[in-house]
C-alpha cells in the first residue's frame, strides 16, 4: 500500500513538472509536430486494419445471431454502427494503442534514462519531464480523437463490405440501419472517452519510462508495465465514464 | 571554483559518500580517482545536482548550489557542460543537431550564428564532415568528441567528465585527455574528471582527489602520487603487475 501511494505521489510530481512553463516554446512546437507523426500518423495504419476487420466481424456475428425473421435486417447495420461508436473505436482501439504507443513511449523515455540522455538534458538546465512528455501528451490528446473517428468510419465500411459481399444483408438495409435512430451524442461520448484514454496511455507510459533504473532489461519491464497498467486503467475508466456520461 | 564541504550522501540508508571536502580550481584539470564503486560518479552527480545530498555544502564561486531552487540551479547549470560515460548523445538527432541543441534552447542567436558556433565546436574537437551522421554511425571516440563539442557549445565555466576514456583504446584515450586539458586551459574552465585510468592520472592529473569506500583518502597531484606512502592509494596506483615491478625495481 505504501509503495502504491509513493508511486502515485511520484506520478503527480511528474505531472506537475510536465505542465510547467516550457523553456523555449518554439522547440516544444517542433517536438510536438514530430510526435504527431510518430504517435499519431504512424498509428493510422493499425487502426484502419483492425477497425475494418472488427466492423466486418461484428456485422457477420450480428447477422448470424439474428436470423429470426422477427428481427428487421437493418438492425445488423445499426448494431455495427453502435458497436463501433460506443465501444470499439474508443475502448478497444485505446487498448490496442496502449500496446503500440504506450510501449513505444515507455521504451523511448526509459532508454533515454538508462543511457543518461535525460541527465544530459537536466545538466543543460532543461526541464526534461516537460520537454519529453508534454509534446507526446499534446499529440495524443489531439490526434487520438482523429483515430477514433477514422476507426468509426472504417469499421462501418468494413461491416458494409462484409455484409454485402457475404450476402447476409443488402446494401440498402445496411445503409438504412446505420442511419436509423442515430444519436449524435454517442460520438461525443466516444471522443470524451478517447481523450481520457489518451491521457492515461501517454502519462502512465511516460511515468514508467521516466523513473526506470538499471539497464535494458529494466526498460523492457517498464515497457510491459506501461501496457498492463494503461490497459487496466482504461478498462476501469471505461466503466466510470460510461456510468457518468450515459446514465 | 567549486568548493565541496563535508558532503554526505546515502542510498536507502547506506552511506555512499561521507565527509568529503575538497576545492576544485579553474584552469586546471581536477581528477577524482578511485576503484569502481568507490563513489566517484555519485560524487560528480552530487556536485552537478543530479543527486540531492543529505548533508554538506556545494559552492559554485559564492553561490551555495545545493540550497538553490530549480530556477536558481538552472542559472548555474547554464554555465555547466558535462561529458557522460556513455556520451549521452541524443539518438534521434544528428551530430549537428546534438551540438545545436543547447544553442537553440538557451540562446537567441540567428540560425547562421548558431551553425557557425556548431562548426567551430566540432572543428575544435576534430570532427570534420560528420555533421549529418547519427550517433549510431559514430565510433566510441567520435561520440566522446561530439559530446565534448556539445558540452562546450555554450562556453561553460564548469566542465564535468564522467569516465571520459571508458571503452576507448589507449591512443584515443590520450587524445581525449589532451583535448580536455587544452580546453580547460584555453577557456579557464573549472574541470572535474572522474576516472580510474592511470594513464589519464599521469597525463592530466594537475589536482587529484582519491576516494575509497566513499571517503576522501588522499589529495595531491600527478607528481606526488607515485611517491605517496598511503597504502590504499598505492594499492590502486600500482595495481597491475607492470607497475608493481617498476615500483619494486625503483624505476
Amino acid at each position: 500500500m505504501i509503495k502504491f501511494l509513493s508511486q502515485l505521489g511520484l506520478y503527480f510530481i511528474l505531472l506537475k513538472k510536465v505542465f510547467s512553463k516550457p523553456e523555449k516554446p518554439v522547440l516544444y512546437y517542433k517536438q510536438t509536430m514530430r510526435e504527431f507523426v510518430y504517435l499519431g500518423l504512424n498509428s493510422i495504419g493499425i487502426i484502419v486494419i483492425i477497425s475494418f476487420f472488427m466492423g466486418a466481424v461484428i456485422t457477420l456475428q450480428t447477422a448470424y445471431n439474428t436470423e429470426n425473421p422477427i428481427y428487421p435486417k437493418y438492425l445488423i447495420g445499426l448494431g455495427c454502427r453502435d458497436s463501433m461508436i460506443l465501444e470499439f473505436s474508443s475502448t478497444v482501439a485505446a487498448l490496442i494503442l496502449a500496446g503500440k504507443i504506450g510501449s513505444n513511449i515507455a521504451s523511448e523515455i526509459g532508454t533515454m534514462r538508462v543511457t543518461e540522455q535525460i541527465d544530459a538534458l537536466e545538466i543543460m538546465g532543461v526541464n526534461s519531464a516537460s520537454y519529453l512528455i508534454l509534446p507526446k501528451l499534446i499529440a495524443t490528446l489531439f490526434f487520438n480523437p482523429v483515430l477514433t473517428l477514422v476507426g468509426i468510419v472504417v469499421g462501418i465500411f468494413g461491416g458494409w463490405i462484409a455484409g454485402t459481399l457475404s450476402g447476409v444483408i443488402t446494401s440498402e438495409n445496411f445503409i438504412y440501419g446505420i442511419q436509423y435512430a442515430f444519436i449524435p451524442y454517442y460520438i461525443v461520448y466516444s471522443l470524451i472517452k478517447t481523450v481520457f484514454f489518451a491521457f492515461i496511455i501517454t502519462s502512465v507510459s511516460a511515468f514508467q519510462g521516466y523513473y526506470v533504473t538499471g539497464g535494458s532489461l529494466d526498460v523492457g519491464r517498464a515497457s510491459t508495465k506501461a501496457v498492463v497498467y494503461s490497459s487496466i486503467l482504461i478498462l476501469l475508466f471505461n466503466v466510470i465514464l460510461t456510468q457518468v456520461l450515459l446514465s | 571554483m567549486i568548493k565541496v564541504s563535508n558532503l554526505y550522501k546515502s542510498f536507502n540508508g547506506k552511506p555512499v559518500l561521507e565527509d568529503i571536502s575538497v576545492t576544485f580550481k579553474p584552469g586546471i584539470t581536477n581528477l577524482i580517482i578511485g576503484r569502481s564503486g568507490s563513489g566517484k560518479t555519485v560524487l560528480l552527480k552530487s556536485i552537478v545536482g543530479l543527486h540531492d545530498i543529505e548533508a554538506g555544502e556545494i559552492w559554485y564561486e559564492n553561490t551555495l548550489f545545493n540550497k538553490l531552487n530549480f530556477v536558481g540551479k538552472k542559472l548555474i547549470r547554464s554555465e555547466m557542460g558535462m561529458l557522460f560515460q556513455g556520451s549521452a548523445l541524443f539518438d534521434s538527432l544528428t551530430v549537428e543537431q546534438n551540438v545545436l541543441f543547447p544553442l537553440e534552447m538557451f540562446t537567441d542567436k540567428t540560425q547562421e550564428e548558431k551553425i557557425e558556433r556548431v562548426n567551430f565546436c566540432l572543428n575544435r574537437v576534430d570532427i570534420i564532415n560528420a555533421n549529418h551522421l547519427f550517433p549510431s554511425e559514430l565510433s566510441g571516440g567520435m561520440k566522446k568528441r561530439v559530446a565534448i563539442a556539445r558540452a562546450i557549445a555554450l562556453n561553460p565555466k564548469y566542465l564535468f567528465c564522467d569516465e571520459p576514456n571508458s571503452g576507448l583504446d589507449p591512443i584515443t584515450a590520450i587524445l581525449i585527455d589532451a583535448l580536455i586539458k587544452e580546453l580547460t586551459e584555453e577557456y579557464s574552465m573549472t574541470t572535474i574528471v572522474n576516472t580510474h585510468d592511470m594513464n589519464s592520472v599521469m597525463e592530466i592529473g594537475e589536482k587529484i582527489l582519491f576516494i575509497s569506500d566513499g571517503r576522501k583518502c588522499w589529495e595531491g597531484n600527478k607528481n606526488d602520487i607515485l611517491n605517496s606512502d598511503n597504502e590504499t592509494l598505492n594499492d590502486f596506483v600500482f595495481a597491475n603487475s607492470l607497475a608493481k615491478k617498476l615500483r619494486t625495481s625503483g624505476k
